[in-house]
């Protein structure tokens, strides 16, 4: 998640969900909290209990508006001009946290003068690229002119000159991070939130006033968001606005306050932290890639090693992450079998791939407690995907629609040649292990019953696979089978019976994860201990901690409290429950408030001290100045609380990270029902997109398509695991669309009765619910829209069945994190059942469009 | 009516984010069959009703402003059950004596006993109780029998319950091992809250104090009930009319009608029969 | 319904005055067989109270009612307990009732009154069989007879069903009416045969009062039950109501043997089949449509007080 990353330092929440009582506001957007994380709501109606401002911002008056105090009506991909005129305002009124802005933030630093603003350019900042400009031919950003203006002082040892950032406390030079932003969102007004968004100035202004009157010393608002904010060509971006705002309110790292940025799935938070993302090493290390200078161990650090801030320590965590992969193989000599980790060539994520699939550039594929056919966009294409490869492994505990792409309806099986694999996977409650939650909070869980029939755990499956394959190539000399004959592969289980299942153990894989000294073979207490000598070995630096020696897992620990609960479970980094708790002090590092106290410097003891885990080096005096030119955190102050970040303060301005700009902009979705208000420049220049027969686009303002669609989840339905059951199936047993009486009307809908939905992709048939919880809304004085919502969570198979909203969009991303965009969309709607299901011929062929063809060949790293 | 010992539920609409976890934790705990997979269009809610089979059931109540209107916009969300009545309208009619008042003062339908007469269903002034039809949709059967414990062998659950009159067993199973029961365990806002009625009353009146204050129109529906029915063991705090949940505003205690009823009925013998004397008399 | 603190007024967002129209009430479960059973145990119930009426040193014509209404009686009471059970959801538990005597519950009432008649029954029927009379055993037979006619109406209105509670005054009335005149018809059947003019002629002013009483109550009902009384007197199942019930149910045979010229054991068997016809015709009418008043969510909200 970058959208945190870049502003604040790590990609996860900054806060914990128990926390939230302490919020005296609490801002959801872009999340159906209540629905879709219904036992973390009951902190925010602890919180309402107390008194807090619940408000809940959605294009839809779902379960959570309803228990909101206020709920504010917003057009489904325009939240970047909501959050932006909110920043606006503030700035205009003065209404900012003043001294946390001056003190914890970059809003002082000056910005060089090749900078030109999306105000200047009309929708472009400086630094675009059309792709004939480029090696890789895609149209994109070089964000050099987006760099910050430095001054040269003495070095604090050693002597010579270093560059140091030039800053302006007052805040007034026009070139300061300030001043930009207030340019860059001037335009973002009251009236531009009512034109571009729909939502009636009154209620904007509502909004403004809560956070403005809960924020400060005394009191705190937190953010809460997921999906609705992240899944849009802008993801990123809208992320971004939420850390600005909250940045600007004081409110990060504050108790009540933060970002509470919820996640899917159970263990979503574990699965990135440890890395299937493709371009991720575990502890969130890039994955090497050719497309920067990275061939060799030594340039991998010297690209990836920050000069300042914590990431100074990439080292330590590289190498003991080589020594935890290949162990004794691992020297000093061999840059610690460094060659032998793949490396990226391009964007090998989910949409680029499916689509290689497609184009059979892919042959094989392993779908593991995932079902594309069902869930995934253009969901089409990615069932005909499957049908173009040799080879499918699907591991699952039910029988998906991937499962069984190859029997649905319309299709013949004789005439598809995918050799399918099926591996029935055990359930959660019949295997041991570790879930990470949102609270970037590990913890364990028991096997409850031995797995169903043939079932098998997740684990003992990939490691059979690795131990098989090892036996193939035991009798190989040829160096390039040493990646898999020299992994540290061996878990034997503590228990008979499960080694004898060659069960692999847990634990094991989890002490490792943890890290040890390879001479002793202890267990590291945290990654503070970790060398770049590969002296230590640590399958995943930041859950360094979990199990400290031989005989703990704190992820196992129960005893909780009312709050931190620093005992219950492990929370990473260090068991820090609150990111970057160092802010909840003044400069001086007394807490700004009585009523927020959190983390403080205590002057007996001189150490930092309070209810959770300080995030700063523990005895580091808060007056300590900044070491121009010392390395890691020695050049940061003891004011600094963002460790992570280069300079330790937090982002306004992002000046290099990010593909599509160093500022938050509003842009319209791809596919939108209104033209872009603020700019000729109408979707994110940076997108990306696949314009082919079988992913076809609703244009941009199309008069075909006039309505809003957006998709979403509901509290009965996950996916195929609940459709299998008939309680949760009978609670909401059918594909259905949420809209308008008025559109209704218009339309012929009755409710209950068939509709579809159609876009230039397809058509799909649900059960309409007319209800007036969809509300039209009106564009400023101009037209009045409809929006029309669709859960996406069916599919055929299960006793709730129905069409994949997937069918209908067609696929696009986010430059930055390859995110879908299936928030907003475009649509028509008609009452009746659809025609014949849609089919792709196998062998649609790749469309000319020059920018994503090629683009898309880079994706797939066939050149 | 203060009952005074006894245990209960105080659900708290205003809690309640209709989540239904309530719902299905009690068919899980209680291997109750879906009713069905049909889509009706009410709002979210599919279940449309209390049943034989549904013994806790979540109503959503639409009040979204359509028109001009300037009314706030709610939706209502209200988990609904047996009222386990102090004066209970279902447990009077029970000619087995199946239905008995359990040492924890709730209203418990013994299925040892019941014959399946079906009295108990019009006696139900809040049409809670239903009977459990042998006749299952083969869907649930196969579903239920995959998760029946051994002891009922490869019957469904329909098989086993069927016949017999059901409905909330206000967790008698499970209080009786000290536990709390599953839709209260289940819920995760605590709108549910399984208690001592006399404390859920207490705590129950703060609540609706301080919401009071904060100008919500709150009020608990069956606490200090002047009807015949009395205080009900499992009551509610509501913002809105009872019809709006589909509760009687004013239950009333079916017995009675009994006095009338039968002073009809001897009217009626009686005169007859003088007459019928007169007549027979008369004939000779 | 909370006195102290009155709840704010219903939205007029409502899509329907109650939730979703969905019905407050729950449909009994009951069908042919219980009005099967209401109907004979009406008739059972007066064949008691005629056995006790035409044992009074009567003529031979009464003498044969006497013998007639005790074998009738003995014989509907070991009919009735099987259709009673045969309507159980599990019929094998039909003793289940008597494991206990519950005043409050005029259904186990019923089952003992049931029990009690069939035991008097049976030793009158026996007497009967050796030319003996009733003696001591006809009051009891009479007094549980007339409780057997009206308790079933009792069992009705004493339930949450709106069309049954508002008829506490009515409905049980009806049911020893109904049940009386039923009586008296199925006997007037069997005496004709053997021509006991005298009696049969007892019988049908007997019926006629019973009828036009029946009938009474009827109409009274049907203004005095208001909205409560539209699934009974309203549409169809009004319409069948008043023609099997009140035309060919009553009226007719009224007609039938109020005037001199119709005569004879045709006619007797004609108006006597007319009056039964009506008597389960009422039964069938009050049970449908109190399943279709569980159904009313507007009547299930003011529920008879
Ligand atoms: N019951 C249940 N719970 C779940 C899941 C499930 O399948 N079922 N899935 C889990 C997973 S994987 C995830 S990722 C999370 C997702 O959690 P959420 O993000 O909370 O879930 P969604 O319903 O996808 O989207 C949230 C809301 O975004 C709104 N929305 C759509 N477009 C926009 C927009 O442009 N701006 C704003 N402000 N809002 C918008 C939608 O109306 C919707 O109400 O839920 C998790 N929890
Ligand atoms: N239109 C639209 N599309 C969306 C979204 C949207 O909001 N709108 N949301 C997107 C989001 S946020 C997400 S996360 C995805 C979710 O999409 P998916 O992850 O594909 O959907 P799920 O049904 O959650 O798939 C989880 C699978 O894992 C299996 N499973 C469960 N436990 C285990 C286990 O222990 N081991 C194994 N091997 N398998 C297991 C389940 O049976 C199930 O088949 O959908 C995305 N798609
Ligand atoms: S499903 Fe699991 S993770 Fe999601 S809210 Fe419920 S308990 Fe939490
Ligand atoms: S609510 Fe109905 S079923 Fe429950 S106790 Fe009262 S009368 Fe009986
Ligand atoms: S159905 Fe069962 S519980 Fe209901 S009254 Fe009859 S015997 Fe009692
Ligand atoms: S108490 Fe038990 S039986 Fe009653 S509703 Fe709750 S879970 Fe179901
Ligand atoms: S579990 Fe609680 S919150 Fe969820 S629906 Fe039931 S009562 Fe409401
Ligand atoms: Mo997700």
């Amino acid at each position: 998640m970058p959208g945190l990353g870049t502003s604040l330092g790590r990609g996860g929440a900054t806060t914990f969900l128990q926390d939230l009582k302490n919020s005296d506001c609490i801002l959801i957007e872009g999340s159906n909290f209540a629905e879709c994380h219904p036992v973390g709501f009951r902190f925010v109606m602890e919180a309402k209990a107390r008194g807090a401002k619940i408000i809940h911002v959605d294009p839809r008056f779902t379960r959570t508006s309803a228990l909101a105090d206020l709920y504010v009506p917003i057009r489904s991909g325009s939240d970047i001009a909501f959050l932006g005129a909110i920043v606006n305002w503030l700035l205009q009124n003065e209404r900012y946290f003043k001294e946390y802005v001056v003190a914890y933030t970059n809003a002082s630093s000056i910005v060089n003068e090749r900078f030109q603003d999306t105000e200047d350019l009309d929708g472009l900042f400086s630094g675009w690229q059309p792709g004939d400009d480029r090696a890789d031919g895609t149209d994109a950003y070089d964000p050099s002119t987006w760099d910050f203006e430095y001054d040269e002082v003495p070095a604090a040892q050693g002597g010579g000159m270093v560059k140091v950032l030039k800053r302006d406390p007052t805040l007034q030079h026009p070139r300061s991070v300030f001043q930009i932003l207030k340019r860059h969102f001037s335009r973002y007004s009251a009236d531009m939130v009512e034109s571009i968004c729909g939502t009636p100035r009154e209620k904007f202004l509502e909004v403004c006033e809560l956070l403005a009157t809960n924020s400060g010393r005394e009191r705190t608002t937190a953010f809460a968001y997921a999906v609705g904010w992240t899944q849009h060509t802008v993801g990123v971006q809208y992320i971004r606005t939420g850390a600005i705002l909250q940045l600007l309110l004081g409110n990060i790292g504050r108790p009540g306050g933060g970002i509470m940025a919820l996640r899917g799935h159970a263990n979503i938070q574990g699965a990135t932290d440890i890395a299937t993302l493709y371009d991720l090493l575990p502890g969130y290390l890039p994955m090497p890639s050719t497309l920067r200078k990275e061939q060799t161990l030594a340039e991998y650090l010297q690209t990836n090693t920050k000069a300042t801030g914590w990431w100074a320590n990439t080292p330590k965590y590289a190498v003991s992450l080589l020594k935890a992969f290949y162990g004794e193989a691992a020297t000093a000599e061999n840059d610690f079998c460094f060659e032998y980790l793949p490396q990226c060539t391009g964007d090998h994520s989910t949409l680029p791939t499916t689509i290689a699939m497609k184009d059979g550039v892919v042959k094989g594929y392993v779908v593991m407690g995932q079902n594309p056919a069902a869930s995934g966009q253009n969901a089409e294409l990615t069932r005909a995907a499957l049908e173009r490869l040799e080879w499918m492994v699907n591991v699952d505990s039910y029988e998906t629609e991937t499962a069984s792409f190859w029997k649905r309806e319309g299709t013949d099986p004789r005439k598809i040649a995918t050799e399918c694999f099926y591996i029935p996977a055990a359930t959660i409650l019949e295997k041991d292990g570790t879930m990470t939650n949102t609270n970037r909070l590990l913890q364990f869980h028991d096997k409850a019953v031995e797995p169903a029939g043939e079932s098998v755990s997740d684990l003992w499956f990939i490691h059979q696979l690795g131990s098989r394959l090892r036996a193939l190539y035991a009798a190989s000399i040829d160096p390039k089978d040493r990646p898999v004959l020299d992994l540290t592969w061996e878990y034997p289980h503590e228990d008979e019976r499960e080694r004898k299942r060659g069960e692999p153990s847990v634990l094991k894989v989890m002490q490792e994860i943890n890290g040890f000294d390879v001479q002793s073979g202890d267990q590291i207490a945290s990654f503070t201990d970790l060398k770049s000598d590969g002296s230590t070995a640590a399958g995943g630096w930041i859950y360094s901690g979990v199990c400290p020696d031989a005989h703990t897992h704190r992820a196992k620990n129960r005893t909780g409290d009312e709050w931190t609960s620093l005992n219950w479970g492990f929370a990473w980094p260090a068991n820090r429950r609150m990111l970057y708790n160092r802010a909840s002090a003044d400069p001086d590092g007394n807490p700004w408030s009585d009523r927020k106290k959190y983390v403080w410097w205590d002057d007996i003891t001189q150490k930092w001290t309070g209810v959770d885990v300080p995030d700063f080096p523990l005895t580091k005096d808060p007056h300590v100045a900044a070491k121009p030119g010392a390395g890691g955190l020695d050049a940061h102050s003891g004011a600094d609380p963002f460790i992570m970040q280069l300079d330790g303060r937090g982002q306004l301005f992002v000046s290099d990270e990010l593909k599509d700009g160093p500022l938050p902009t509003h842009y319209e979705p791809l596919a939108s029902v209104v033209e872009n208000q603020l700019y000729t420049q109408q979707s994110s220049p940076a997108l990306r997109e696949w314009k082919r027969r079988d992913n076809r686009y609703n244009e941009a303002v199309d008069p075909r398509f006039p309505f809003v669609l957006t998709t979403y989840r509901i509290t009965e339905m996950s996916g195929i695991m609940t459709r299998y059951v008939p309680w949760l199936a009978e609670l909401q047993p059918a594909a259905f669309c949420e809209l308008d009486p008025q559109l209704a009307v218009e339309r012929g809908i009755r409710n209950g009765d068939w509709a579809t939905i159609s876009t230039a992709l397809g058509e799909i048939e649900v059960r309409a619910l007319v209800s007036g919880r969809m509300k039209p809304l009106r564009l400023g004085k101009g037209r009045r829209i409809h929006q029309i919502g669709v859960p996406y969570n069916y599919g055929s198979l299960g006793f709730a069945t129905g069409d994949s909203s997937g069918d209908v969009i067609a696929l696009s991303m986010d430059p930055n994190v390859s995110i879908h965009e299936s928030k907003s969309l475009t649509c028509n709607i008609r009452a009746g059942r659809r025609a014949e299901r849609r089919r792709d011929d196998a062998d649609a062929d790749v469309a000319q469009d020059k920018r994503t063809a090629e683009g898309e060949s880079v994706a797939h790293g066939i050149d | 009516m203060e009952s005074t010992s006894g245990t209960g539920f105080f659900t708290d609409t205003t809690l309640c984010i209709g989540c239904k976890a309530c719902e299905v934790a009690c068919k899980q705990w209680n291997e109750l069959p879906s009713d069905g997979f049909d889509f009706s269009g009410n709002s979210y809610d599919n279940t449309r009703t209390l049943s034989g089979t549904t013994w806790r059931h979540v109503s959503f109540v639409e009040q979204m402003n359509v028109g001009a209107s300037t009314i706030q916009d709610r939706w209502l969300m209200m988990s609904d059950v047996c009222k386990h009545c102090t004066h209970a309208g279902c447990l009077e009619a029970c000619p087995t004596g199946a239905i008995i008042r359990n040492e924890f003062d709730n209203v418990y339908i013994q299925p040892d006993v019941c014959n399946g007469c079906g009295y108990c269903i019009p006696s139900c002034p809040f049409g809670v109780v239903d009977l459990i039809s042998p006749a299952g949709d083969s869907r649930h059967a196969v579903y239920n029998t995959a998760t029946l414990r051994e002891d009922r062998g490869d019957q469904t659950a329909m098989q086993v319950t069927g016949g017999v009159a059901g409905k909330c067993t206000l967790c008698y199973d499970r209080q009786t091992i000290g536990f709390e029961p599953a839709c209260a365990k289940a819920c995760p806002t605590e709108s549910i809250q399984f208690g001592n009625v006399a404390e859920l009353k207490a705590t129950a009146k703060q609540r609706v104090e301080n919401l009071q204050q904060r100008g919500v129109d709150a009020y608990l529906y069956g606490v200090d009930e002047t009807g015949s029915v009395g205080d009900l063991n499992a009551f509610f705090l509501l913002t809105e009319r009872p019809e709006a949940y589909n509760l009687p505003p004013r239950p009333v205690l079916p017995s009675t009608h009994q006095p009338a009823a039968y002073a009809s009925a001897a009217l009626a013998v009686g005169a007859l029969a003088l007459i019928g004397t007169a007549i027979f008399r008369r004939a000779r | 319904m909370t006195d102290n603190l009155d709840p704010p007024a219903l939205r007029d967002l409502e899509p329907t005055v109650s939730y979703f129209g969905q019905p407050l009430l729950k449909r009994p479960s009951w069908g042919w067989s219980v009005i099967g059973y209401l109907f004979l145990g009406g008739i059972m119930g007066g064949c008691g109270i005629l056995v006790a009426l035409s044992e009074r040193r009567g003529d031979s014509g009464d003498r044969k009612l006497a013998r007639n209404a005790k074998y009738l009686s003995l014989a509907l009471a070991a009919a009735c307990p099987v259709v009673l059970i045969s309507h159980l959801g599990r019929p094998e538990r039909f003793l289940y009732m008597l494991r206990i005597v519950k005043l409050k519950s005029p259904m186990s009432l019923g089952v003992w009154g049931l029990v009690a008649f069939s035991g008097v029954a049976g030793l009158n029927a026996v007497t009967a069989f050796f030319g003996k009379r009733g003696g001591v055993l006809n009051l009891p037979q009479a007094l549980l007879g007339g409780f057997i006619a009206g308790y079933t109406g009792v069992l009705l209105s004493a339930t949450a069903i709106p069309l049954w509670a508002k008829g506490k005054f009515h409905i049980p009335a009806l049911c020893v009416c109904s049940g009386i005149a039923g009586a008296c018809a199925l006997n007037a059947m069997l005496l004709a045969a053997d021509h006991a003019p005298e009696t049969i002629h007892k019988l049908e002013r007997l019926e006629m009062v019973a009828g036009l009483a029946e009938a009474g109550i009827l109409l009274h009902f049907g203004s005095f039950s208001g909205i409560y009384g539209k699934p009974m007197y309203d549409g169809k199942r009004g319409e069948r109501l008043r023609t099997y019930t009140l035309i060919f149910g009553t009226a007719v045979p009224l007609a039938l043997n109020a005037l001199p010229i119709f005569k004879g054991p045709l006619k007797t068997l004609i108006s006597s089949a007319l009056t039964l016809l009506g008597g389960y015709v009422l039964r069938e009418a009050l049970i449908e449509a109190g399943k279709d008043s569980a159904d009313d969510p507007k009547a299930a909200f003011r529920q008879p007080e």
